[in-house]
């Protein structure tokens, strides 16, 4: 069931006020919050006037839309006017932007109340959300372990009920892996269907919004309500036909669900067993599985890793210390001031990444690494095109293990890199995917399944998502905390 | 192979600061990051150029002058400013 509708019913149905709901929402933040670090700013004022306007639209006896007076939360790249918005990053601290993310424009114009602003990686670098300037979100699973990252925050937020869903960005995973790792749903979009206006760049050619939910029927939802052309984003052309609500809840029998067999080397067991047992569940739902080989995935880490280091690094090269954000105090010359500003505003992992980017675009090295991970590219987005002559789906593990314990991401950034194998074939080649539940290991922590859609095909993804959501209940638990509605 | 001078000299073209105690450090990951890149020298490569992901080409729109966002709004966000500019000090 929806919880989006649910709450919908409830505010409808005059059981609950929007006021008393947010409130509720409010107050789990601030017992919750202390030990998941999910949220990096709560912004109750507006979220509870937000409120008393759909209290008095209800009271009035008018009507309300679905996503209206339902509390949610954005992840902190994306603009929100006269609200702080950091990236995670001590050189955005302070930064209030002066116009909304087009995501975050249409979400608010439909009545959504904002409880906040979630943590993240700094810049959306990182798989554990450790890299925040604020420090990691935990697993509400099992607060030792992390959120996953870099939308950490949303998915502890989601999975821990003190939202009911939230908006992320995806680059390399960011959206899957942390839902994955969270035991919750994550639609990471095609390139091109939801609006970048606004989203604090990481890697153009890669980034996308998408919604964090407790459902696929949600993140459904939410993907309508966003994905809209938008004249502010060159790239964006919104979503390609009818709603994916429409065909949601339809039979999936005769879909054919393929099985990329690179997909599964290198995966732990139990991860393996689960995805494994997730295609004998759409076998008895009347799904054809047809097995495959898709030899060009194996360089797609590092086309990856190439790629957004050298798009980061053009991209944050904006942080100067003279438009927004932090400055250096002390300096002589401004070469200087950008150096001392930048290298005092940012992390660790942000530096090696613009170090990285910097290195491969830099004359000498060019054509050997990022020219030939743009023609790889090319070929991985062939490869992709081959295989859906051949499926309607791709399913696939999301991250080929369980959220890691906190503080292990931080100590090896190559093993690091090396957990986003399943998630960046996906960004490189553009196309919508969807991270569903599908099991648990023997620890109780969760474990994700991601179908990989062709470009514009989210409907068709999402529906069979949703069948396999109603087949199988059990891999979609509730935690401990927040609102219990 | 990624040398010393490689990293200080990278660090130059992306003003940033390396200190003298971090650039062993800084190195011999870059060596390692450099290294797991150079993956891709075995791929076999089509020689194809590739462009963009959706073959999006130039979108064009009408040459009409639409409201920008006002100065003073911009400028609040700067750490220092004066006379509806920017403040780029040589030294502080």
């Amino acid at each position: 069931m929806s919880e989006i509708k649910k709450i919908h019913d409830l505010l409808t149905q005059k059981q609950i006020s929007c006021k008393e709901l947010t409130e509720k929402y409010l107050s789990a933040i601030e017992s919750d919050n202390k030990e998941l670090n999910a949220y990096v700013n709560v912004t109750a004022d507006e979220a509870l006037a937000q409120a008393e306007k759909v209290d008095a639209k209800l009271n009035k006896g008018e009507e309300i839309g679905l996503l209206e007076g339902v509390p949610m939360t954005l992840k902190d790249n994306l603009s929100t006017k006269g609200i702080e918005t950091t990236c995670c990053s001590k050189i955005l601290t302070g930064y209030k932007p002066i116009y909304n993310a087009t995501v975050w424009d249409k979400l608010e114009k439909d009545g959504a109340v904002m409880l906040g602003k979630t943590n993240m990686d700094e810049f959306a670098m990182g798989s554990s959300c450790e890299t925040s300037y604020f420090g990691g979100a935990t697993n509400p699973f099992n607060t030792k372990h992390c959120s996953g990252g870099s939308s950490g925050g949303v998915a502890s937020a989601v999975g821990a009920n003190i939202a009911p869903y939230g908006l992320g960005s995806d680059t390399g995973g960011s959206i899957r892996q942390p839902a994955s790792f969270c035991g919750i749903v994550g639609l990471k979009p095609t390139y091109g269907a939801v609006s970048r206006y606004g989203l604090i760049a990481y890697a153009s050619s890669l980034d996308q919004i998408g919604p964090i939910t407790k459902t696929v029927e949600d993140a459904s939802i939410v993907f309508d309500a966003i994905s809209d052309y938008d004249p502010k984003d060159s790239t964006c052309q919104g979503r390609k036909g009818n709603k994916t609500f429409d065909t949601v809840n339809n039979d999936i029998k005769g879909m054919k669900v393929g099985i990329a067999r690179e997909y599964l080397e290198g995966i732990r067991d139990d991860v393996k067993e689960s995805v494994l047992n997730a295609v004998k569940v759409y076998e008895s739902l009347g799904a054809e599985v047809v097995y495959f080989d898709m030899p060009a995935l194996k360089f797609a880490l590092p086309v990856y890793y190439i790629i957004a280091c050298a798009e980061a690094s053009s991209n944050l090269g904006r942080y100067d210390g003279i438009r927004y954000g932090f400055k250096a105090e002390h300096y002589n010359g401004t070469h200087d001031m950008m150096c001392r500003t930048r290298s005092e505003g940012f992390g660790a992992e942000v530096k090696r990444r613009i170090l990285l980017g910097t290195y491969v675009l830099s004359a000498g090295y060019y054509d050997a690494y990022y020219k030939k991970a743009q023609n790889l590219r090319g070929t991985i987005v062939k490869a992709f095109d081959e295989a859906f002559k051949k499926c309607d789906f791709i399913l696939a593990p999301t991250v080929p293990m369980t959220a890691f314990e906190m503080g292990h991401a931080v100590s090896d950034p190559i093993e690091t890199y090396l957990t986003d194998i399943c998630t960046v074939p996906v960004n490189i080649a553009g196309l919508p995917a969807v991270s569903v539940p599908c099991g648990f290991n023997d620890k109780g922590m969760p474990i994700g399944m991601q179908l990989i859609g062709n470009k514009f095909s989210e409907a068709t993804i999402l529906n069979a998502a949703n069948a396999f959501e109603k087949a199988a209940p059990e891999n979609f638990k509730e935690t401990k905390w927040g609102v219990k509605l | 192979m990624v040398t010393r001078e490689d990293v200080e000299n990278i660090a130059i073209l992306s003003k940033l600061f390396v200190a003298e105690e971090e650039l062993d450090d800084l190195t011999k990951q870059m060596q390692e990051i450099v290294e797991f890149a150079d993956a891709i020298n075995n791929a076999p490569d089509s020689g194809e150029e590739f462009d963009n992901i959706n073959n999006l080409s130039n979108v064009f729109r009408e040459d009409v002058v639409v409201e920008s966002l006002p100065s003073e709004e911009i400028l609040k966000n700067a750490p220092e400013q004066a006379e509806d500019h920017f403040l780029v000090r040589n030294h502080n």
